[in-house]
């Protein structure tokens, strides 16, 4: 092959060079071209290897579709895999190379595989190497374990960059009256009468240009045509989308568009996304999507220098790119001959077969007076090259088949054998496309949603007709009357040859049905030899279709040669279904800002600032940031919560608890509904009183815990854990919904409205009274145990206390709305910090909830009912709530129920697991009858603790050797069962 | 006395930031505001609203997904059955008091960041988080809609200065962030 840059010629603009990298190699381009076009107007044939047999490729199309022309590009933290050539903008300083191949795809070590060939046929690693002699005996699976990693390493094609993508991504949500997809005659026609109609469009293309079709035509009439569409749509205030690809449709008008916002800049902009991820929705969607062109199957058919005919238009008449000297041109139908003719004129010698044994009178003189040769009823048997192709062994038609011809010398040869509308989008809606034996391809059929196929997407193929559908298209659509028909399918002047695949009977060729996967017409006969039967099948078996062009070229002779095998008609045979992506989309894309840490939305605490700035270590709980532990120099993190759990119950600790739940459950009917709810009485909770409760699933799992003050008659704050804050505020919404419309209850989440702390210990009372305006009101007599009253703090701070413990400490709750937590912290933090006290964190709070035996979410883990988390005495006998009847099923009432138990190691040195099972020493293995939940150690009792679920209960299993096995840290403890209440069982500290 | 901290206490620093050229995003927080939700039965629509109304002293009452402008406050009906009653700066004498069986009344100020967001591209912007058609003839000024910021529920309405959200308090500070950076492509704007 050997390409020239035309003078004057295509759309590229010669004013603007550019300086790319190809394999290391600087070249240059110009604005305009593609990476394709340039590596073409270079002189550079070899551009990729394939994946099987790493045989060399080269530029085989102009677009989406391309097999061959698949490259690396980028470097270092940019360095991408798998890019079509065909399709990248190319751009001032663009670097790209050559993949699969060492050490470069021209001269590639991998090409030995090509000698093998005969062993690589379809299905060839299940067949090779499972428990087949000589390469394994037996049941045939440790031998494959080792082959298959061998395999999984050849597999693939190019390397993903393995550091951090430096580049940012968006997601976008846009919403449109008619979403047109392709901007060629169709496109640009429909969303013109679209916006005309005074309809809000969305027009998106993939290409860089707006155009389609035109971009490739000759013609000025063509050009001056899509100026005044686009200059009519911008007027028309249409959105226009380019660098966009439309790559699936979904449910009510919701289409996915992947945009490349900087792909193609030189120099990236830290503030612009590199791609953007649309969610666009639509009234109604036209997809004018175009048509691909297919080649047939002949001897090394994928040699570089051999490309569809439309890509060569596309190259010469776009790009000014003439891909050859000497070109044969190889068609079935007639859209081919206008390029012969164009390519003729731009000074190719050019040899046109027509498979067909006539052509009519016009396309005769078309080629006649562009001086190209016309031959009928010859079409390609084998190329001939391996790196380059110098000519071609022809075939000539004889009766049904063909025979060996003669040899044609050439450089570059273009094969069309049809056209294949582009139906993906249309797939991805369940609308299977319909063959249409006429036009030798399948065709859309009707949508029942918003959605129309316009020009060649349809299968009209004549420009004039394709614009008129794209009009008519959209008028149907939008419900206009008197829209007259869509045109039919097919206009060329004579009926296109269905031609799939040239062989000749005794002569072995390598024919290629999908390139990029290696995989020929003899693998599609192979597995139907093997009983592949359906088209499904065929695909997994063969691979065919699943290379990045997802079948788009190869697709349709696979079947037509499926179909051949087994004695039926290409529609017996079907298709395969076209899912989304229409095109790779890219992860950081489908990511978009969600990385890092926006993962997830990051909840912060009110005094979140002010625990940082006194020295919190934060641990995430949930979306919830909260402190960790609070180290003193030098202090590790066990030392820090021992400390701070020590001196807690001592004199006073200080914890932000403002991560618990909080729910406003108002109206006159609020204590009737949260008697439904909590398993225990609820109905007569006096006002200024907090009671805690336990709330059951419908199925008698119990869903949470906490506490709920009465403010008043008809106001309750409620209090959830914070794990399950969201699904009990979601569970009373539904069951105020739902079930008990009649309630006049309103429930409202203010977990975001107070900030919120637990002063606990020996000293707590008298801390916080220094802080009160009135110090006096949180006395013993004024606010007893489970108390709860509105307190003034000093610098008019209004506030909420509750007298309440989760430490077994005398302890409280202090709430203040959200905007004072820092107010509150500046205030309570010296008059603990005088008290001798200190500020503690999750860690330590963790330590001093198991010495009492609280259960936390580790406990109420979905699997547990009331008796089983210890808490069955809070289950009223007296009335109806949520879950009472389901907790009383057989199942719940078994003896060797898991309950919840403390756990002491048998040598109080010893430490052991959380996580590990529970087993009695004879019997180490299984499940075991038991699990530790939480395990910390206790200051107060001086060794390490646990608490978990045994069967039975802990007084079944007094006395028994029990141990704590762990095989996954490999530890096996020897421990005491004993009762979850492990520090001041009888409560007198908190009632103090 | 003692002053509230507002929920972006120190992360909205003024300045101009992003792509340089026009500025295509202006964002502010409103530090100091109050919410006062309003909470009707089916049967006491009307007298509810006729609280909410006197109480933000608005013309007429809103209808679900929609606010009136009123003398003293924003008048929301964020659900069919609640108003929430929005207003700059911390005056109580907005909070009317309710007989239990006519509603409830809920003070919210404090659970609540408040962004303004005003500018060429505020749509775009808000649209690469939002799920919501914000085009002027389908979200006109006036109009309220609870929706999905990161899977976080937010409340947006349209004012005569552009866009308002209310943002959960503790969610917000990670919200604004996102808000931030993707600002920054069109050329950004803290107030």
């Amino acid at each position: 092959m050997t390409a020239i840059r035309l003078e004057k010629r295509g759309r590229i603009d010669p004013n603007s060079p550019l300086t790319f990298t190809w394999d290391g190699k600087k070249l240059a381009g110009y604005e305009g071209d593609t990476l394709a076009s340039a590596l073409l107007a270079n002189n550079e044939q070899v551009l990729g290897r394939s994946f099987k047999y790493h045989r060399p490729r080269g530029i085989m199309s102009a677009g989406v579709e391309e097999s061959g022309a698949i490259v690396s590009i980028g470097e270092g933290n940019r360095h991408e895999a798998n890019v079509k050539a065909t399709t990248l903008e190319l751009y001032e300083g663009l670097v790209a190379n050559g993949q699969n191949a060492w050490p470069n795809v021209r001269t590639d070590v991998g090409a030995i595989n090509g000698l093998f060939s005969r062993f690589f046929s379809a299905g060839f690693y299940y067949k090779t190497f499972m428990g087949l002699p000589p390469f394994e005996w037996g049941s045939g699976t440790w031998l494959w374990m080792q082959y298959e990693k061998l395999i999984r390493k050849a597999a693939g094609m190019g390397t993903a960059s393995r550091e951090p993508d430096p580049d940012c991504y968006d997601h976008a949500h846009a919403f449109c009256d008619v979403l047109v997809v392709g901007s060629g005659p169709a496109g640009l026609h429909a969303a013109h009468s679209a916006a005309k109609a005074g309809k809000d469009v969305i027009l998106v293309e993939q290409d860089f240009e707006l155009g389609g079709d035109y971009l490739n035509q000759m013609s000025g009439e063509a050009e001056s045509k899509r100026v005044s569409l686009i200059k009519a749509l911008e007027k028309a205030g249409a959105h226009i989308m380019t660098r966009t690809t439309a790559f699936g449709l979904y449910d009510y008008g919701t289409a996915g568009l992947l945009e490349r916002v900087t792909d193609h800049h030189s120099i990236k902009s830290k503030f612009q996304p590199r791609q953007r991820f649309w969610t666009v929705r639509a009234g109604a969607t036209i997809l004018a999507t175009g048509a691909l062109e297919r080649t047939f199957a002949f001897g090394n058919n994928d040699r570089p220098g051999i490309m569809t005919v439309s890509s060569a238009k596309t190259y010469l008449n776009r790009y000014g790119v003439l891909a050859g000297r000497r070109i044969v041109v190889s068609t079935n139908n007639d859209s081919a001959y206008s390029t012969a003719a164009e390519l003729a004129a731009a000074g190719a010698h050019t040899v046109f077969l027509d498979a067909r044994e006539s052509t009519n009178k016009a396309n005769t003189s078309m080629l006649e007076s562009a001086g190209a040769e016309l031959r009928n009823g010859f079409a390609p048997l084998e190329a001939a090259g391996s790196k380059g192709i110098h000519g071609v062994q022809l075939a000539s038609v004889d009766g049904k088949g063909w025979r060996a011809s003669e040899y044609e010398s050439c450089d570059l040869l273009l094969v069309s054998g049809g056209w294949s509308p582009v139906v993906n989008l249309l797939s991805h809606r369940g609308v299977k496309p319909v063959w249409n034996a006429e036009q030798a391809c399948f065709v859309p059929a009707k949508s029942d949603e918003a959605i129309a196929m316009a020009g060649s997407a349809a299968g009209i193929w004549d420009t004039a007709r394709c614009e008129q559908s794209g009009e008519i298209a959209v008028k149907q659509l939008l419900g206009s009357e008197n829209t007259g028909s869509l045109p039919k399918p097919g206009d060329l002047k004579s009926k296109i040859k269905p031609v799939y695949e040239i062989s000749v009977p005794g002569k072995k060729i390598k024919s290629f049905v999908d390139p990029q996967h290696d995989v020929t017409a003899d693998d599609i006969r192979l597995a139907h030899q093997e009983g592949f039967v359906s088209v499904e099948h065929l695909k997994r078996y063969t691979t065919l279709g699943m290379a990045t062009d997802q079948g788009k070229v190869g697709n349709v002779i696979g079947l037509a040669l499926m179909a051949d095998a087994l004695g039926k008609e290409i529609p017996e045979v079907g298709t395969t279904t076209f899912r989304p992506p229409y095109t790779p989309v890219s992860i950081g894309a489908l990511t978009g800002r969600n990385t890092g840490t926006h993962f997830k939305p990051l909840r912060r605490t009110p005094m979140h600032e002010w625990n940082l700035r006194n020295n919190a270590v934060m641990t995430d709980a949930g979306l919830w940031h909260r402190p960790w532990y609070f180290p003193a120099k030098g202090e590790t993190i066990s030392e820090a919560y021992v400390r701070e759990a020590t001196i807690s119950r001592q004199t006073v600790g200080i914890c932000d608890v403002s991560s618990l739940g909080k729910i406003a459950v108002q109206g006159p009917d609020a204590s009737e509904f949260l008697n439904r709810i909590y398993t225990n009485a609820f109905a007569k909770l006096a006002i200024g009183k907090a009671r805690y409760g336990i709330m059951l699933r419908d199925d008698g799992i119990v869903l949470d815990d906490g506490t709920t003050w009465r403010l008043s008659e008809n106001d309750f704050l409620m209090t959830t854990t914070t794990a399950h804050a969201g699904k009990v505020m979601v569970w009373l919404e539904e069951l105020l919904q739902v079930r008990w419309p009649d309630l006049k209850v309103h429930v409202t989440s203010v977990s975001d409205q107070w900030g919120a702390v637990s002063i606990a210990g020996p000293k707590a009372r008298d801390t916080i009274a220094t802080c009160l305006e009135n110090a006096n009101s949180i006395s013993a007599e004024n606010l007893p145990f489970m108390g709860v009253k509105p307190i003034r703090l000093k610098g008019e701070i209004d506030g909420l206390i509750a007298r309440i413990s989760f430490s077994g400490e005398l302890a409280y709750e202090v709430y203040v709305p959200a905007g004072y937590g820092d107010a509150m912290m500046d205030l309570l933090w010296p008059a603990v910090k005088a008290a001798g006290g200190c500020l503690y964190g999750l860690e330590a709070l963790g330590a001093l909830r198991i010495e009492k035996g609280h259960v936390t979410g580790a406990e109420l883990d979905g699997r547990v009912s009331i008796d089983d988390a210890g808490l069955g005495s809070m289950a009223s006998k007296k009335k109806s709530y949520i879950g009472s009847s389901l907790q009383q099923r057989p199942e719940f009432l078994r003896e060797d129920r898991p309950r919840l138990v403390g756990i002491f190691p048998k040598d109080r040195k010893q430490t052991f697991n959380g996580g590990s099972i529970l087993c009695r020493s004879e019997k180490v293995s299984g499940h075991g009858d038991g699990w530790i939940t939480a395990v910390t150690h206790s200051p107060a009792l001086g060794h390490w603790i646990g608490i978990g679920y045994m069967s039975g209960g802990h007084e079944l299993w007094t006395g028994k050797n029990v141990i704590a096995a762990d095989p996954v840290r490999d530890s096996e403890v020897e421990v005491e069962i004993v009762s979850p209440h492990m520090f001041d069982a009888k409560g007198e500290r908190m009632h103090d | 006395m003692t002053n509230p901290v507002s929920a972006l206490h120190g992360q909205t620093e003024s300045g101009r930031y992003g792509e340089p050229g026009d500025v295509g995003i202006l964002l502010g927080e409103v530090k100091e505001f109050c919410i006062f939700q309003l909470a009707a039965w089916p049967e006491t629509i009307t007298a509810i609203g006729k609280v909410a109304t006197t109480a933000a002293n608005a013309a007429k009452v809103p209808k679900p997904g929609k606010m009136v402008k009123g003398k003293k406050a924003d008048l929301l009906r964020v659900e069919p059955l609640k108003w929430w009653i929005v207003a700059e700066g911390r005056s109580t004498a907005l909070v009317p008091a309710i007989d239990a069986k006519k509603g409830c009344g809920l003070d919210l100020s404090h659970s609540r960041a408040w962004v303004k967001i005003n500018g060429a591209k505020a749509e775009s912007m808000l649209n690469h988080f939002l799920p919501i058609d914000l085009r002027p003839e389908s979200f006109p000024n006036d109009t309220v809609v609870t929706t999905a910021f990161h899977h976080t529920g937010v409340t947006l309405w349209r004012g005569d200065r552009g866009f308002n959200l209310l943002l959960p308090r503790s969610f917000s500070v990670s919200l604004w962030e996102q808000l931030h950076e993707s600002a920054l492509q069109y050329g950004l704007e803290v107030l």
